[in-house]
């Protein structure tokens, strides 16, 4: 600091600081068309900012900044945080915005949130995520909607005859979103079959990931984890996707979905138990410096290290599209002087099962850590045990721009019960992105 | 070769009905002429219509296939004349060499030149060639292509098919996308790109042509493979395209690209493995 800044400077915090993570809270998450079916994300979402504002106290209180979003949305919804905030209990005077990156939506906007209190821009602020497959919107078909369109442009009754004339009986039926990718027509799951094919991922191996989710978190509700960490919602205290019973056995009588298209004599090894099923919910997190959370008496769970994204070329490159974390995690390894065994926790958002599982055989691969990550030596392996501890999303379900903001909370909880330690975060998405983060205790 | 220049564009319904209700005299010959069409301005909303169709992004440079849309009713005047020696309606494309040295841009004047070129026995019928220039104001030719036509059944001079080696792309065993071809986009090009040709369109004369029912059109397949490469290549070069076997429509069909050295090469395959459409693109 040079000699002649003034006092108010001199007073501000060493910066950059490192966020904390002061507390969460989401509603529980339930299976597409069921217990949340009439619910909206706006709905949801505001339950789930009402529940952490009861939880801490924020009633009237000026946050810095709501960062949330929703990767299936209404055109109606184009402000949804700032309606949800406005129906909430925290102050109207709360600013705002929306983001959405897929399943990587929530924890992108605790990054967004923490890098802002890290400089000093903010001292607290939500990040959060809703989704609902229920309560979807439905577009009408492309052709009806550019004929309507061409109408409410024409300026006489002439022309908007003329335009409605383009109107045919087969454009009455709407175009329902598809959990697809544009450029390639796949299905995400048909796109992990491709992923778990070429990497030889094994049914056995799938299943063993899907039973110790549901068995984490069945083990978790039991002694009360996440009691602080949610709030019961439209009569649902757990998540509904939740079944305690899973073993083996059962899982394997499933027949399998998603073949990959190009293996025609590969066997398809993707279920309905190890894929994670839709499901609509909320998730919400609160982020502040340490001299907020002080001021208000409020814990620090952990705090924020690090992140990074990545994306790859799925579309016309051969990188499978939910691979862009096995690029995130070694740069922010790199920048951090870390190895993936300096880890307590792991964190892995559960797509699929496959998904998780090929990111780790990557990263055991000499070849593909020296040709696609530049690496001398692979990256190898880390003790399983530590892995996903109270379950993830093939346990929880996965609302998807809502999956961040209910992991980051998750380890965050885990390094404070632990009382220190490191843990790390790595949520694929749509569009062959990923994002990673490091958080510590 | 005499040059019969055109004072605007023919109107390609009208051909098609004349070449179907019309007796041909069917010359063993090409007609020794080109036909000009001076004056061309591309239409920006005529464009976004075809965006919309093949996959382009409205707004962008000017898909490297639209100008076959200038080109094509000037192709069809000339080979629905009673001269010409293969009948139009029920016509396949075979295959289609586009050179473009740069994109042309809406609204300037164009020029579009068309004749018709090596009438040629086909193992299974007649093929001939359309060749199309289109030049600037200042008349360099910024756009070319080669548009090989065949006919099922078709009598032709004894003369060897053209010679040029088939593109023959280098790609991956895994499909990048998977497309579902929808039913109606035979009918969807044809509104934008005037071609009504029976094949693409109705079932029936799909069957009555030999068709395993409607097809999509070739240059829609080769605009659509080229708008998922969007992005990709430089504003110069050449893509070479056969078309294998058609595509029905609907149906779905398997995308496979590869970077390849100065450009990329495609495919489109069933899911059974049957070669629809190879395509290699070079840059200039």
């Amino acid at each position: 600091m040079p000699p002649t800044s003034s006092s108010a400077a001199s007073s501000r915090p060493t910066l950059p600081r490192r966020a904390a993570i002061v507390g969460a809270n989401r509603i529980p998450f339930a299976r597409s068309n069921g217990a949340y079916a009439r619910a909206s994300n706006q709905d949801m979402l505001t339950s789930a900012l009402d529940g952490l504002v009861a939880r801490f106290g924020l009633a009237g209180e000026r946050l810095g900044e709501v960062a949330a979003g929703a990767v299936l949305k209404h055109s109606r919804d184009f402000n949804l945080t700032r309606e949800s905030v406005l129906g909430s209990r925290l102050s109207a005077a709360t600013p705002t915005y929306d983001v959405q990156q897929a399943c990587g939506t929530s924890l992108q906007t605790a990054v967004l949130v923490a890098n802002k209190i890290a400089l000093g821009q903010i001292e607290s602020g939500i990040a959060a995520g809703v989704d609902t497959t229920s309560d979807a919107p439905i577009e009408v078909n492309d052709e009806l909607r550019r004929v309507l369109l061409a109408a409410n442009r024409a300026k006489s009754t002439a022309g908007v005859l003329k335009a409605l004339a383009g109107l045919r009986p087969g454009q009455i039926v709407p175009e329902i979103p598809a959990n697809r990718e544009p450029r390639t027509g796949m299905a995400m799951g048909e796109h992990a079959a491709q992923t778990a094919a070429a990497w030889g991922i094994s049914r056995t191996a799938q299943d063993e990931i899907t039973v110790a989710s549901h068995q984490n978190l069945a083990a978790a509700y039991e002694r009360g984890f996440f009691d602080d960490l949610m709030t019961p919602y439209l009569g649902l205290t757990r998540d509904n996707n939740l079944r305690a019973d899973s073993t083996l056995e059962g899982l394997a009588k499933l027949k399998p979905v998603f073949k990959p298209a190009g293996y025609p004599d590969t066997e398809a090894t993707m279920t309905a138990a190890n894929s994670t099923p839709l499901t609509d919910g909320a998730a919400t997190v609160l982020l502040a410096s340490d001299e907020w959370a002080a001021e208000r008496n409020l814990p620090v769970l952990a705090h924020v290290v690090d992140a990074e994204t990545a994306a790859v070329d799925y579309v016309h490159g051969d990188e499978g599209l939910l691979m862009a974390p096995a690029y995130a995690v070694p740069r922010m390894l790199e920048r951090n002087g870390l190895t993936l065994q300096d880890f307590d926790f792991y964190e892995f958002h559960e797509a699929f099962a496959s998904t998780i599982l090929a990111t780790f055989a990557a990263w055991e691969d000499p070849i593909f850590c020296k040709e696609r990550l530049g690496l001398d030596e692979p990256l190898g392996s880390f003790d399983r045990a530590k892995l996903n501890v109270v379950g993830s999303s093939l346990a929880t379900g996965h609302p998807f721009a809502a999956t961040g903001a209910r992991i980051v909370p998750t380890l965050a909880k885990l390094l404070h019960e632990k009382g220190s330690g490191r843990g790390l975060i790595s949520i694929c998405a749509a569009g062959g992105q990923g994002v990673v983060a490091i958080l510590e205790a | 070769m005499t040059v019969e220049t055109l004072d605007g564009p023919p109107t390609l319904g009208v051909l098609y009905g004349r070449a179907l209700l019309t007796a041909r005299s069917g010359g063993s010959t090409l007609p020794d002429r080109r036909l000009d069409l001076p004056g061309v301005r591309i239409d920006a909303s005529l464009v976004a219509d075809y965006d919309h169709v093949c996959g382009f992004s409205v707004g962008g440079v000017v898909p490297p296939t639209y100008p076959h849309m200038l080109a094509f009713p000037l192709q069809m005047r000339l080979m629905t004349d009673r001269e010409f020696p293969l009948p139009a309606p029920g016509m396949v494309h075979l295959r289609n060499v586009i050179t473009q040295q740069r994109p042309p841009e809406v609204g300037e004047p164009l020029r579009v030149a068309v004749h018709a070129d090596h009438l040629a026995a086909h193992p299974k019928g007649a093929q001939v060639d359309l060749v199309t220039a289109v030049t600037d104001a200042d008349d360099v030719e910024i756009w070319g292509s080669r548009s090989t036509y065949f006919v099922r059944g078709a009598p032709a001079p004894d003369d060897e098919p053209s010679a040029a080696p088939e593109p023959d792309p280098q790609v991956g065993r895994l499909p990048h996308a998977v497309w579902r071809i929808p039913g109606d986009i035979g009918r969807r090009y044809a509104a934008v790109s005037g071609d009504v040709n029976p094949i693409h369109v109705n079932g029936l004369a799909a069957k009555a042509f030999g068709m395993p029912g409607t097809i999509a059109h070739g240059m829609w397949t080769k605009a659509r493979v080229l708008a998922a490469l969007a992005g990709r290549h430089g504003p110069a070069f050449t893509v070479d395209v056969v078309f294998k076997a058609p595509v029905r429509a609907p149906s779905k069909v398997y995308l496979h690209t590869a970077e390849a050295d100065g450009g990329w090469d495609a495919k489109l395959v069933s899911p059974k493995g049957k070669d629809h459409l190879l395509l290699t693109l070079r840059d200039a």
